[in-house]
């Protein structure tokens, strides 16, 4: 009986895992050269806008402090 | 009895026989789409100069391990968690206000900046309306959101303030009502605790991406439940699934000291970032703005700045005493905060 119970619950698991590969294998894959192309463009594009990359002056960065002149 | 027996076993056999032969139709089909390394078609691209990024602030005041952290919108204020504190203003150098929740594991503003959400080992996630008034009894206020039968690894709320993602050591994410509490959609899939999850980007629609100790990253569909996409290559557990700016992409971090860069529509790992000298486990990772540098904390105290594109290692940020529990990108740009198990918490740029 329980034998029999096992197995509902193995078939009923494996069903679903064949279901769910049968969907992942029949997503539309994109070549890398092509996919890798557009992430580097994307960070092309967005370059000078990203502060840590460019570093961007102590006066505009609100975290880095001002340095003050005095006069001696 | 006999016959019924043999009925299902054969069912089985030829289920496990189709898996089999579709996961090995999974691996061709991917591998079929390697014609060229990430880094190769960056071969082109300007190699970067020295970052000079150093710690501009030490946020003390949490008198234990520093969980996890979150940016305000208005790039000023963080929320942090060990016990949650918030508002703490980066700007006047106020520390905030410490809120009623323990045990916290996970914590996110809101969209608003008008609230906090937070959960952890008491395997609720709840949400705390902030107030100007620092007398105001907000433990009356703390409306609990989700509940789950595990603890609750990680929250944040999708594009508004009225509904949240949670994942759990339960092994499922929730999608959540605020308002309500009501669950609106869960997620089955993994096999283990879910330690991290992460929204797409808005433009790129409503999918988030999930990881955990069973060493998988997911992709999920929120409307559907649907688990869309899965990819398998850590060799321990993925602490932290980050996605790349444009939405087509994600990184890992896992136990396995190595952090790894995944393309969605290629539906592959393609990239690895990792040494031979880094053998600790990595905790957390974040992109920089335009998605050139990976920043990775681990649990040797350093945080990586990595060059996605290249592979290569630029920048190792030293000053943490202890595991570095979480790195995020401030929503400018404009500097990293860290939290770590030395109870502080540390603002790069």
């Amino acid at each position: 009986m329980s034998g029999t119970m096992c197995s509902s619950n193995s078939v009923v698991q494996t069903q679903k895992l064949v279901d769910q590969l049968r969907l992942e294998a029949s997503m539309e894959r994109i070549r890398i050269s092509l996919t890798a192309a557009d992430l580097i463009q994307y960070c092309k594009d967005h370059r000078r806008s990203d502060p840590l990359l460019t570093g961007i002056a102590a006066s505009s960065n609100p975290f880095k402090d001002k340095k003050t002149c005095t006069l001696l | 009895m006999a016959c019924q027996g043999l009925q299902k076993g054969e069912t089985l056999a030829s289920l496990k026989t189709e898996s089999d032969g579709l996961k090995k139709k999974l691996e061709v089909e991917r591998g079929k789409l390697n014609d060229v390394e990430l880094h190769q078609v960056a071969e082109k691209t300007e190699v970067l100069g020295a970052l000079s990024i150093k710690t501009r602030r030490v946020l003390k005041g949490h008198g234990a391990k520093v969980l996890c952290m979150d940016w305000c919108k208005d790039k000023r204020r963080l929320v942090s968690s060990s016990q949650v504190r918030t508002s703490t203003d980066l700007w006047t150098r106020e520390h905030g206000v410490s809120l009623p929740c323990t045990w916290v594991m996970a914590c996110a503003y809101a969209p608003s900046g008008c609230a906090v959400a937070c959960g952890g080992l008491d395997n609720k996630c709840s949400v705390i309306p902030l107030s100007l008034d620092k007398d105001e009894n907000l433990a009356a206020k703390k409306k609990s959101v989700a509940m789950h039968t595990n603890y609750v690894s990680g929250c944040t709320f999708t594009n508004s303030d009225m509904q949240m993602l949670t994942s759990s050591g339960d092994g499922t994410c929730a999608l959540w009502d605020v308002e309500s509490g009501q669950l609106l959609q869960s997620f089955h899939g993994h096999t283990a605790d879910v330690l991290s999850l992460d929204l797409a980007p808005s433009e790129t629609g409503n999918t988030f991406v999930s990881g955990g100790c069973d060493r998988k990253a997911n992709v999920w569909d929120m409307r559907s439940g649907q688990n869309i996409q899965s990819f398998e290559s850590h060799e321990s557990d993925i602490n932290c699934v980050k996605y790349y700016p444009s939405g087509d992409a994600f990184a890992s971090a896992s136990d396995d000291a190595t952090c790894r860069f995944y393309d969605l529509r290629a539906d592959r790992e393609v990239a690895v970032y990792q040494k031979d000298s880094i053998v600790f486990g990595a905790s957390t990772v974040d992109f920089s703005l335009s998605g050139r540098l990976l920043f990775a904390g681990y649990n040797d105290y350093t945080i990586n700045a990595w060059d996605v594109l290249k592979g290569n290692r630029v920048s190792i940020l030293f000053g943490h005493e202890n595991r570095v529990s979480r790195v995020k990108l401030s929503p400018d740009g404009t500097a990293i905060c860290s939290a770590s198990w030395d109870n502080t918490l540390r603002i790069w740029a």
